[in-house]
């Protein structure tokens, strides 16, 4: 290759060498991170990485292999979590992977999936017409009839990998642009309604805005936002994630809001990150950090506020799963736990190896099949584990992601994110309508 | 044999996927725990099993090229620094744990397994590995085989080497040897299992371990004790000890590394304290109860400001995880640190730190310490600015002259950490040239053509053909290859 | 300087037949008073390519094979000072011809011991070294080599060496002290020794359990193994097969833990037989019994060690021929003392050779370690030593290359 001999890195926002520095090489991340918990290699290891992204800024060329363990990153941020020296490695691997975008040529293969992922999966409305015929395709068990024939085995594997993570659809249920509170307003607060939430969990939405506004909030919901650009700033995208969060921003600036609820980890997670994303915007960069300043979990908000309906008693025992952006990324634990444990009747139980990410880590496993894959195997043992009636996250990826991995063991669990199972204690409903699903 | 046919040789016994040969992944690994020293390898292997173990190191011994064994890679004297010439065997494949007998007590693991795993798949039975390094959520018990290592608890439990019962080990000639009884005490013979554990990984690489388990005590009580200075915490500490009773440990923080620590986990430490203790009790309730009350009452005679008791498992966690995160949880308030790690009979505590003290002062630098007061293990963290001209070099020349003191007052260049590459030219401080001849013949039994792990521990190799006796200038010293430090 | 220059010096006598090593007798005898002096012995015995054994308090000389041959015997008498007690480090460095019996009166003022209680009265520190003796409390405490850190030897070219020092934590260099713990005099000469301390314990409570079965002796230990409970021993004792058995554990610490602990386990052990909590009398009476040594009498002695919660299978593997006597057992452990009635070499050869089999299957081992000329002609004391017996022969071969340090009394003609 001709760029054999060039440095890895280019002046432009290259890992910055003072958060390398903070790196003292104890190696207390590596137990937490997935990938060295598969592989046991120190290039796939938050220290290797860091290492290579040093020996990268000394002068090293970010050949293939290099590439390669930058990209089997899930950024998942286990390693922030366990690192007693405060690595910023959140920033250190999104620098990176703007380097990679930008100058490691792909194959046309990974170029073309790539683009098919960042043209699809950020836009509800294409996502949404996806949905029709992803419908048939479910009710006609077409998919199981070509799974048995062997047929999608045949499809490229990120391709079938696409096709197994989908879920089943329900019937689509908008988010009204506004919702009042329920009693005395206390607050006004926007909500993300996302891309994949949206189109392929817009019950989620729907209880979301329900729980808050039984709480006390007025939830708006403006029609017109868009992706709020976390896939594309997680995987290096910064371009394309910086036109997303001006967007973003724009857009809730302008329904004048408290605070703005996010009831997805990885969506909630890039928005609280908008301040650094836009730091080299003059226009934007105070605003952006004003603006990351307001963003709030749904957990974050509720247990913050304070409950105000009466939570119906809910006789069952959940499982507990930290989305990796909620608790690695944002540091949001006992919130989501709190929040469950107002629930008279309900036991949450914890679920092993807690901290090792489930592998669907935005579009990893739809780039990364194959770790992801082993990944979710080794979630779904610890969440059967637990022995819970019902899983509870806050994040739609991790949903369809261990949802996935039970079907493959013949196993079912009913799932539900945190704001179903808190809007069925608000609404008094049968726990059956939670246990009962999937 | 040359590189390549090595490289398809090792391929051949691990596989493709355990053998790495490019130079940034290799580069990943030319440094362990401690980054000062740098050597790209070679070659990487990654076995996982004890044959293809086995096999990486009859490959070298065919091919006459060293190798290095490497566990989670976090050692802090370079023990696991690559030799630019040979095989790097790395065991963090091999973590699978064989076997848990309760009855017996024992649990055989692999090298790769991380310590705190031990303890996790034996908790629910109510049994627990007692060694405990700060690292232990990721050091691997090889490594803790190879360093002999120690943990905060070690004062009433002992170390590594009073755990492991058994070992399956390759010799550096590709031999595969059982030492030690396993679940049997006593084997017929000699204790080789003693003089293999602690010996850095130069004598041979374990590739199955037999440890002991034990059962988890019946109470344990957890207290910090704030004082204005280290004088006073030392007084506690000698009071304990002298009325008789064993802490399960008792460690020193000074107001240095708890600022570092708050910064890294928020135990809140009381403000404006010199020094804390932790001192830890266990074992039988009604003994617990009635010595805790002991230790309390003897910290308070020492003129401790505030005791604070754990309440919980919680509580008592986060006391330790400030302890556990200091050495890193430096790197938040100075650019860069020597973590030093030197012992003194414990009784000398106040005279040593006032000369640390000193010692610092003289150079401009701050020294931040950790320590294990119980057992007199002091780790000093010398702070400093690569940035700023002659730091460094300072605060090198200072971390040698508290080793120096340490032995001026009868102690060890190392408590825990192990000689390694780091401390080899301070050996010949503590031990006499005889001593290290003495050394030498168990490692020419073992290892007679130098080649496991080579470089470390030892200054001057002696060559295994020589005999032991008046010593003499080694022939590659003679021919100006080597160095007498 | 040859030996012919120390004998005129005085150093070195002729044993006059009055020195034997377990059937073998000793040509010249040396009790050098320092260890420049115990040097200079080796040295010269180095020069004149002479064999030698080592004497401390004489109670282990019957261990392992009968030595090849004893030019000379060096005991330890003259060493036996007690050189440093610090008593805040909780460490004593001490010469190896020291009594323990003498040693623990000296650290009793200040409240602390070298917690080792071998049988033998008359065990000096170099002999418990180098011959590993332990007794019941090594079930809390170890054995020597869990408590020795430092160590000073005399190699078989006269060369003084040192490993470890008088910390108790210290991971510089290899760890000698292990290695010359139970060598028997076979790698050199221990001078010196440097131990780590305990507290004396203030008091003392002991639970007895009657025991009809082997198994229940099993389940006893299991129990026990299970519990939280922290003996300092658990001991059996078994007059022989038909014959009723005795567990004895004591619980030592401060009186209210003693005492709540006696009381548990007195519980627990209820489940198995009769249990109860001794006297403060026969409490006494009964530590007082575990530290005399089992079998003084019996002409047959081997010692079996095992994997502890295997008890009732290495009983029954023990129970086929004449091997099996009165037993002695640190339970918790699993090292038992049998005493067997000596009728004839051949059926005991026989028997001996049946039970290592089993027990190699077990991971366990017997050592014969009294036994009159005519068995120990016929059995390896020993046994065999596994599969890294080769790399013990080298050990030897680097520190004693012309094999004069006690040869042929350990493993494998070592």
């Amino acid at each position: 290759m001709a760029d054999n001999i060039a440095p890895a890195f280019d002046a432009f926002h290259p890992p910055e060498q003072e958060l390398i520095d903070d790196c003292v090489h104890c190696g207390f991340c590596l137990p937490t991170c997935p990938t060295y918990v598969l592989w046991g290699e120190e290039m796939d290891s938050p220290r290797g990485r860091i290492y290579l992204m040093e020996i990268g800024l000394q002068g090293e060329t970010m050949n293939d292999e290099m590439v390669r363990h930058f990209d089997q990153c899930l950024g998942c941020m286990a390693c922030v979590t366990a690192c007693p020296s405060g690595v910023q490695y959140g920033k250190l691997i999104e620098a990176t992977r703007q380097q990679v975008e930008r100058r490691h040529p792909r194959s046309r293969r990974d170029r073309a999936f790539r683009a098919l992922v960042f043209r699809l999966f950020p836009y509800p409305r294409r996502l949404r017409l996806l949905r029709g015929p992803l419908r048939v395709y479910q009710r006609s068990r077409l998919g199981a009839l070509l799974r048995r024939a062997g047929l999608l085995d045949r499809l490229p594997e990120r391709m079938s990998a696409m096709e197994r993570l989908l879920p089943t659809l329900g019937r689509m249920e908008a988010v009204p642009a506004v919702t009042p509170a329920v009693g005395q307003r206390r607050r006004r607060v926007g909500m993300l309604t996302g891309c994949v939430q949206r189109v392929f969990f817009p019950e989620v939405n729907a209880a979301t805005a329900r729980v808050l506004a039984a709480d006390g909030c007025e939830v708006v919901a403006p029609p017109g936002q868009r992706c709020c650009g976390a896939l594309s700033l997680h995987a290096g995208r910064e371009a394309e994630a910086q036109a997303f969060a001006r967007a973003a921003i724009e857009e809730f600036e302008a329904a004048g809001t408290d605070e703005v609820v996010v009831n997805a980890a990885g969506c909630g997670s890039a928005m609280k990150e908008y301040g650094h994303l836009l730091r080299d915007d003059p226009e934007f960069a105070g605003r952006a950090a004003a603006f990351s300043a307001r963003v709030r979990d749904l957990s974050e908000l509720l247990v913050e506020l304070g409950p105000v309906a009466p939570r119906h008693p809910l006789p069952i025992t959940v499982a507990w799963h930290d989305a990796c952006h909620l608790g690695h990324a944002q540091g949001i634990r006992a919130q989501p736990r709190n929040a469950l444990a107002a629930i008279p009747g309900l036991e949450v139980r914890e679920i092993g190896e807690a901290e090792i990410c489930c592998g669907s880590a935005g579009i990893y496993n739809l780039v990364e099949p194959k770790p992801a894959t082993e990944l979710g195997d080794r979630k779904a043992a610890s969440v059967l584990a637990t022995g819970a009636d019902l899983l509870v996250t806050s994040n739609p990826g991790c949903l369809m992601q261990i949802r996935t991995a039970l079907e493959r063991r013949g196993e079912r669990l009913a799932m539900a994110h945190l704001a179903e199972v808190l809007d069925a204690a608000v609404q008094g409903a049968d726990p059956r309508s939670l246990l009962d699903r999937r | 044999m040359d590189r390549q046919a090595l490289i398809r040789r090792l391929e051949s016994i691990i596989g493709p996927r355990g053998v790495i040969t490019e130079r940034n992944q290799l580069r990943t690994y030319e440094c362990d725990g401690l980054a000062n020293y740098r050597v790209i390898p070679s070659v990487v292997v990654l076995p996982e099993t004890a044959e293809q173990a086995q096999g990486a190191v009859r490959a070298c011994h065919q091919a006459g090229v060293p190798f290095v064994a490497r566990g989670s890679g976090t050692g802090l004297s370079g023990g696991a620094l690559p030799v630019s010439d040979g095989v790097l065997i790395v065991l963090a494949r091999m973590r699978r744990i064989l076997e848990v007998d309760l009855d017996n007590q024992r649990a055989l693991v692999e090298p790769g397994v991380l310590n705190l795993q031990v303890t996790k798949a034996v908790a629910g039975d109510g049994f627990y590995y007692a060694p405990d390094p700060s690292s232990q959520q990721v050091c691997s018990i090889g490594g803790n085989v190879a360093e002999n290592s120690g943990g905060a608890h070690c004062l009433k439990y002992g170390f590594t080497t009073n755990h492991v019962t058994g070992l399956e080990v390759v010799l550096p000639d590709g031999e595969l040897v059982h030492l030690g009884g396993g679940k049997a005490p006593d084997p017929p013979g000699y204790d080789l299992l003693g003089a293999f554990v602690g010996s850095e990984g130069t004598l041979g690489i374990a590739t199955k371990v037999t440890l002991r388990l034990l059962r988890k005590p019946e109470a344990v009580r957890t207290l910090m004790a704030a004082f204005d200075g280290t004088d006073q915490a030392g007084d506690a500490v000698s009071s304990i000890i002298g009325a008789g009773i064993v802490p399960a440990a008792i460690e020193m923080m000074d107001a240095l590394a708890m600022e570092a620590a708050e910064a890294a986990v928020h135990v809140h430490y009381p403000e404006e304290a010199g020094a804390v203790l932790i001192v830890e009790l266990d074992g039988p309730q009604a003994e617990v109860e009635h010595q805790f009350d002991e230790v309390e009452r003897l910290c308070r005679e020492a003129g401790s400001t505030t005791i604070q008791i754990a309440a919980d498992d919680d509580q008592r966690a986060l006391f330790w995880k400030g302890r556990k995160s200091a050495f890193a949880a430096v790197g938040r308030i100075s650019p860069d640190y020597y973590v030093q790690d030197g012992v003194i009979p414990r009784t000398a505590l106040p005279e040593v730190l006032r000369r640390i003290s000193r010692l610092a002062d003289e150079r401009g630098l701050r020294v931040a310490n950790v320590f294990h007061a119980g057992d007199g293990n002091l780790h000093p963290l010398v702070l400093f600015d690569g940035e700023v001209e002659g730091q460094e070099r300072r605060a090198e020349e200072l971390a040698a002259e508290i080793l120096y003191t340490c032995l001026d007052h009868g102690g060890s260049i190392t408590g825990e950490h192990g000689v390694g590459f780091d401390k080899k030219q301070h050996l010949p401080r503590q031990f006499s040239a005889e001593d290290l001849d003495a050394m030498q013949l168990v490692r020419c039994a073992f290892d007679p053509e130098g080649r496991s792990n080579p470089g470390k521990v030892f200054p001057t190799p002696r060559l295994c053909g020589e005999r032991p006796g008046p010593r003499q200038a080694h022939p590659a010293e003679q021919a100006g290859l080597a160095e007498v430090f | 300087m040859g030996v012919q220059d120390l004998e005129r010096e005085g150093l070195v006598r002729p044993a006059d037949g009055a020195f034997e090593v377990d059937g073998v007798p000793a040509g010249l005898v040396a009790r050098p008073g320092s260890v420049e002096e115990a040097s200079q012995v080796l040295r010269a015995a180095a020069q004149d390519g002479l064999a030698v054994a080592f004497q401390g308090g004489g109670s282990k000389l019957g261990l392992g094979n009968p030595p090849e041959r004893v030019d000379l015997l060096v005991s330890t008498a003259g060493l036996d000072q007690v050189l440093e007690h610090a008593a805040g480090d909780l460490v004593v460095r001490v010469q190896a011809g020291a009594r323990l019996a003498d040693l623990q009166a000296a650290l009793a003022p200040a409240g602390q011991w070298l917690a080792l209680d071998p049988p033998e009265p008359r065990a000096t520190v170099g002999g418990v070294v180098a011959a590993n003796a332990s007794g019941p409390r090594r079930l809390r405490y170890g054995t020597v080599r869990d408590l020795i850190i430092g160590i000073t030897v005399v190699l078989a070219d006269g060369t003084v060496a040192h490993a470890g020092g008088k910390v108790v934590k210290n991971v510089a260099g290899y760890d000698l002290a292990k290695l010359f713990c139970g060598s028997l005099g076979t790698l050199g000469m221990v001078v010196e020794a440097t131990f780590r301390l305990h507290p004396l314990p203030a008091a003392a409570s002991a639970v007895t359990l009657q025991l009809e079965t082997a198994e229940e002796a099993g389940e006893a230990v299991r129990l026990l193994g299970r519990s939280p409970l922290e003996p300092s021993a658990i001991e059996l004792t078994w007059s022989g097969p038909g014959l009723p058995a005795r567990l004895t554990v004591p619980f030592e610490g401060i009186r209210p833990g003693a005492d709540a602990q006696a009381a548990a386990a007195a519980e627990l052990l209820g489940r198995v037989g009769e249990a109860a909590v001794l006297g403060p009398g026969e409490t006494e009476f009964a530590l007082a019994q575990l530290g005399v040594l089992p079998f003084e009498k019996a002409e047959v002695v081997v010692k079996v060690a095992y994997p502890p919660a295997e008890l009732p299978a290495v009983l029954a593997d023990l129970r086929a021929g004449p091997l099996l006597g009165q037993v002695r057992a640190h339970a918790g452990t699993g090292v038992l003392w049998v005493a067997s009635g000596f009728r004839d070499v051949r059926s005991l050869a026989t028997a001996i050779g049946r039970a290592r089999e089993r027990l190699a299957a077990r991971g366990g081992s017997l050592v014969v370690v009294k036994a009159p000329p005519e068995l120990k002609r016929a059995v390896d004391a020993w046994g065999p030593a596994g599969d890294a017996l080769g790399l013990m022969r080298r050990v030897k071969e680097r520190f004693d290359p012309d094999r004069r340090m006690s040869p042929g009394r350990f493993v494998g003609g070592i």
